[in-house]
């Protein structure tokens, strides 16, 4: 049992609905106005899932156009367009943010036992940001769209497109700054906010991760909002910066882009691998194996990803010489990655594992994110990256790291605070069944595109005429894409009916572990109903009462009970 | 952190400091180190936004050493070096305000913000002055560009032979608008800001007056953009000659 | 002048006005300094050029100017561990950028002639070295394939 003195058990109070942070106002107002990091993460959540939809559509459109070799509806132009806005939507106003700002946001001050963030006033500001952000891009793909791709590559961007690039590079501006302004709200409450007792080395993995990001958001956010910014003042004022025309250097752009891209790809990983090291350790009911070398390796990962860019350029004219130490240090950078793989599966070893539908998400994820992170090491090294590169097979890497590492993670952890967010319990049933649907679904869509990226099929093209080979591999990605939109389609549906009719989760449904499980779900406005004093350590699962709980469930099951202790 | 023992949460602290006490800290130098570590972190997403566009410069600047020399002929030193000074003076005052606010010297808070909105306003004279004469001599870069070596005097045109690339000159001019027009840019924030702190302070708003720390954070804001100056000044002002 | 962390949260240390004043003053002599050292040609000394020695100078100057107006006006000094942590951060990683010079000094070097295809020395751009590799002309392969 935990050690820490908070006293929620006489919570709720007999008869009447407790006070917490959702109820104790409806207006709209409220929300709007609110300074809670829990409602922002609420706010957040619901306009991701909006964008991320918006963002699915696309890619349904460009699943169905790959399913001819001839192409079927979209004109060329339009593929383009429709592939940009896949890219942009995805990148730059769903991965790089949803993770820190809806569960991160939630969760940061819960886990280590503050009443908010430093900067409640800025979180909601930059939820505005944001917001201001995703109107300015939207725009910009309704009014004409752009065609450069996610990473308007110059001079075409800041020279020869005629769509909406300056409208769109604003937006991604202001959502840059939306994420800026996070991270510098995660990075000073983590470093002042934390309750007395709680550690560096008591902090829940998630938290180093999110730390971690927040650090890699400040450093590189910058970088690119400025390179942008210089191609919009390219275009709309004229100067030469990156113009070959004058003896500008249209390479540059590509360095300084990827400077904060490639960092940009741990922003999104980042707090995928935290959620993962909370899950695993939860429902393996473990310490995680080698706490400290995960952690570090997290910090480890911030650092070393700052110095691998130029695997995006060994085919941009880049010096070779240049190329091959990216290319070593590309291959560091896999280390610390797999000291997390490797951890988390010797956490599960001997572990008393429970496979409630947050644990199949992280079982999903660990295969997954295996996979794409060995094609890296295939694409990080020269040789074979000049035959890979601008193919499906980087299309089916950074797929297998970006959806099957991020988003498995971010449906796992959404799954396993869902509970804590709503006090609802949603139906576990359906929902280990989903998991398994994505997992499936998801390897149908991409793997094919390993093989048909390593056949040679270009990315970015809208026809195959030239190679009708390619068909079957695209008709099962297409098919593959139907199931992934169900597995993503379905969560919405049912969470949202856990609202209704979900039975109350109390709180800590998972018997799980760790600060944000000892308040009553959901939380009440200032989290804790006294600063909490921790006293134990960190995913600290005490053998002992590990074994009566085992006994309990065995009893409860020997009666035909349900053994799981959701509900 | 604060108390090592669970304080309810619903009881004031008796501190001084209580009016300035936001609920999520728990006392003021919890608070304050917030504050200031929360604008150092600013700072630094500013020093890497500014990092990429110097970055960028000495790229250039090494690729096209002679043009972007030729080219800084037409940029007047004289009045670079009368902006710096104009700069680093309101440091100077910006700084004695944050020293005022520790004392609680209400008025001279102001006096200091005063003077140093003042220098804000004439160092985007000067730069005024200065892009006037860009846009006369046709020196911003686009179609209207000047195709004239002449426009950057003697070094520009030698025995009838065209000593500089007009091309790389605009790049040049490109940088010069682009660097200087952003921290042109964060000058004028910084006199919205420096406007906001003084009407705070006039009127006696407990947000500031009660701890200096909002002032200092202003303070902090206005040195990083006396900084880039700093930089900004020697790099397109005073390019020695090549040779 | 106490130098304890704790002077920078709570009994906040006052810097006298003096230590202000100096310092505004040696900004503003550096200032002079940069821009006389400017005026003059500095002459070469060993393969170091005046123009790079001039340039330095005037960096090194900006950089002192610099580390001033950071430690006194900004107050790192007096500052606790954890800020200066932050303050010097953006500064040292800026540095990192400089890694993109290392690809454009070596550009020009390429380890093989062959990988020169013009020059003479280079082998004969072939497939399975027989046929010459076929011309591709971009505009056609783009041709729209449903007409
Ligand atoms: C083991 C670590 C990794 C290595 C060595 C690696 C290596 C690479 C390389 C070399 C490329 C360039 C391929 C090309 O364009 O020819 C690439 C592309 C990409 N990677 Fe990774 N990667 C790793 C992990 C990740 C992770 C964790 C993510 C995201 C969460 C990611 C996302 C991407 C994306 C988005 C691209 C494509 C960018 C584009 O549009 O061109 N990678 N990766
Ligand atoms: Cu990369």
């Amino acid at each position: 049992m935990s050690a820490t003195s908070i006293g929620t058990s006489e919570f709720p109070k007999q008869g009447q609905e407790e006070v917490n942070y959702l109820n104790y106002d409806h207006t709209l107002r409220s929300w709007l106005t609110t300074g809670d990091h829990k409602r922002i993460a609420i706010l957040y959540l619901i306009s991701t899932t909006f964008i991320f939809f918006l963002g699915s559509l696309a890619a349904g459109m460009i699943r169905f156009e790959l399913t001819s070799p001839a192409g079927v509806v979209l004109e060329s132009e339009t593929y383009n367009k429709v592939f940009s806005s896949h890219g942009v939507i995805m990148v730059f106003f769903f991965l790089v943010l949803a993770l820190p700002a809806t569960l991160g946001n939630f969760l940061l001050p819960l886990m280590i036992g503050a009443r908010d963030l430093a900067f409640p006033r800025l979180n909601l500001g930059s939820w505005y940001l944001y917001m201001v952000g995703a109107a300015l891009m939207l725009s910009g793909l309704i009014f004409g769209g752009i065609d450069t791709g996610w990473t308007f590559y110059t001079p075409y961007s800041s020279m020869y497109s005629n769509t909406q690039v300056s409208l769109v590079i604003i937006g991604i501006f202001f959502s840059g700054f939306s994420s800026i302004t996070t991270g510098i709200n995660f990075i000073v409450t983590t470093h002042k906010m934390r309750a007395p007792g709680m550690t560096w080395f008591r902090l829940p993995l998630f938290v180093w991760a999110l730390y971690a990001t927040s650090v890699i958001v400040i450093l590189g956010t910058p970088v690119i909002a400025i390179t942008l910014l210089l191609v919009v003042f390219e275009r709309l004022f004229h100067l030469p910066i990156f113009s070959p025309e004058l003896g500008g250097d249209p390479v540059l752009f590509q360095h300084l882009f990827w400077f904060y891209s490639h960092p940009a790809v741990y922003i999104m990983i980042l707090p995928a691998f935290g959620i993962e090291s909370e899950l695993i350790a939860n429902f393996a009911r473990k310490r995680i194996f080698g706490y400290h070398f995960v952690a570090f390796s997290t910090i480890a990962i911030a650092g070393l990803g700052f110095l691998v860019w130029g695997h995006h350029m060994f085919v941009s004219s880049q010096s070779m010489y240049e190329g091959l130490v990216f290319s070593l240090i590309s291959f560091l950078v896999a280390v610390p990655s797999a000291i997390k793989i490797f951890n988390w599966t010797a956490t599960l070893y001997k572990g008393n594992i429970r496979l409630q539908s947050p644990m199949i998400y992280a079982l999903g994820f660990i295969g997954l994110f295996t996979v794409g992170g060995l094609t890296g090491l295939f694409l990080g090294s020269v040789g074979t990256d000049v035959h890979l590169t601008a193919t499906y097979f980087v299309v089916a890497h950074f797929h297998y790291v970006m959806v099957g590492g991020t988003m498995m993670a971010f449906l796992g952890g959404l799954h396993y605070w869902w509970p804590k967010m709503t006090g609802r319990m949603f139906n576990d049933g359906i929902a280990k069944w989903n998991a398994v649907l994505v997992f499936v679904g998801f390897n149908l869509t991409f793997f094919p595109q390993f093989i048909v990226g390593w056949l040679g099929m270009p990315r970015r093209y809208h026809y195959y005429y030239f190679a009708p080979e390619f068909q079957p591999y695209n008709i099962m990605s297409s098919l593959g894409a139907s199931a992934l939109a169900l597995g993503f389609l379905l969560p919405a549906f049912y969470l949202t009916a856990s609202l209704f009719n979900g039975p109350k989760a109390g709180s800590n449904p998972w018997g799980a572990h760790g600060l944000e499980w000892e308040t009553s779900s959901p939380p009440p406005v200032t989290n804790f109903l006294e600063t909490p004093i921790v006293t134990d350590e960190v995913y600290d699962f005490d053998p002992v009462s590990e074994y009566e709980q085992l006994r309990a469930a065995q009893d409860l099951l020997d009666e035909g009970g349900n053994p799981g202790g959701s509900y | 952190m604060a108390g090592a023992h669970a304080e309810p949460l619903a009881h004031g602290h008796d501190h001084g400091h209580d009016e300035a006490l936001h609920h999520q800290f728990e006392d003021i130098g919890q608070q304050n180190e917030s504050y200031l570590v929360g604008m150092w972190t600013f700072l630094v997403t500013e020093v890497m936004f500014f990092g990429a566009l110097f970055f960028t410069y000495t790229l250039y600047r090494l690729n096209y050493q002679y043009d972007f020399w030729v080219a800084h002929e037409h940029l007047d030193w004289k009045l670079g070096a009368f902006n710096t000074t104009v700069l680093l003076f309101s440091s100077f005052t910006m700084v004695m305000a944050v020293q005022s606010a520790q004392l609680k010297k209400r008025s001279h808070v102001m006096r200091y913000l005063e003077i140093t909105v003042a220098c804000a306003f004439i160092f985007l004279g000067v730069k005024y002055v200065e892009y006037s004469s860009k846009f006369a001599d046709h020196l911003y870069p686009g179609i209207s560009f000047s195709t004239d070596p002449k426009v950057f005097g003697e070094h520009g045109f030698v025995n009838g032979v065209p000593m500089v690339n007009m091309n790389h000159a605009q790049l040049f001019y490109g940088l010069y608008f682009g660097m200087t027009g952003l921290h042109a840019v964060h000058i004028i924030v910084g006199i919205g800001v420096l406007t906001a702190l003084w009407r705070l302070w006039k009127n006696h708003a407990k947000s500031v007056t009660v701890d200096y720390v909002p002032t200092e954070l202003v303070g902090l804001y206005w040195h990083f953009v006396d900084l880039v100056w700093i930089f900004l000044f020697p790099l397109m002002y005073l390019m020695p000659t090549p040779h | 002048m106490a130098n304890s962390p704790a002077a920078a949260s709570h009994e906040h240390h006052i810097v006298p006005t003096s230590t202000y004043f100096g310092t505004l003053i040696a900004l503003i002599v550096l200032m002079v300094i940069t821009v006389a050292v400017a005026q003059f040609q500095i002459p070469d000394i060993g393969p170091l050029t005046g123009t790079v020695l001039n340039q330095l100078v005037a960096l090194i100057i900006a950089g002192i100017k610099a580390f001033l107006v950071v430690t006194i006006f900004m107050g790192v000094k007096w500052q606790t561990p954890l800020t200066k942590l932050w303050a010097v951060t953006g500064f040292v990683w800026f540095t990192l950028m400089f890694i993109i010079m290392g690809d454009y000094l070596t550009r020009k070097y390429e380890p093989l002639a062959s990988w020169r295809p013009n020059q003479e020395t280079a082998l004969p751009r072939t497939i399975h070295g027989g046929t010459p590799m076929p011309m591709v002309d971009p505009n056609e392969a783009n041709l729209h394939p449903r007409e």
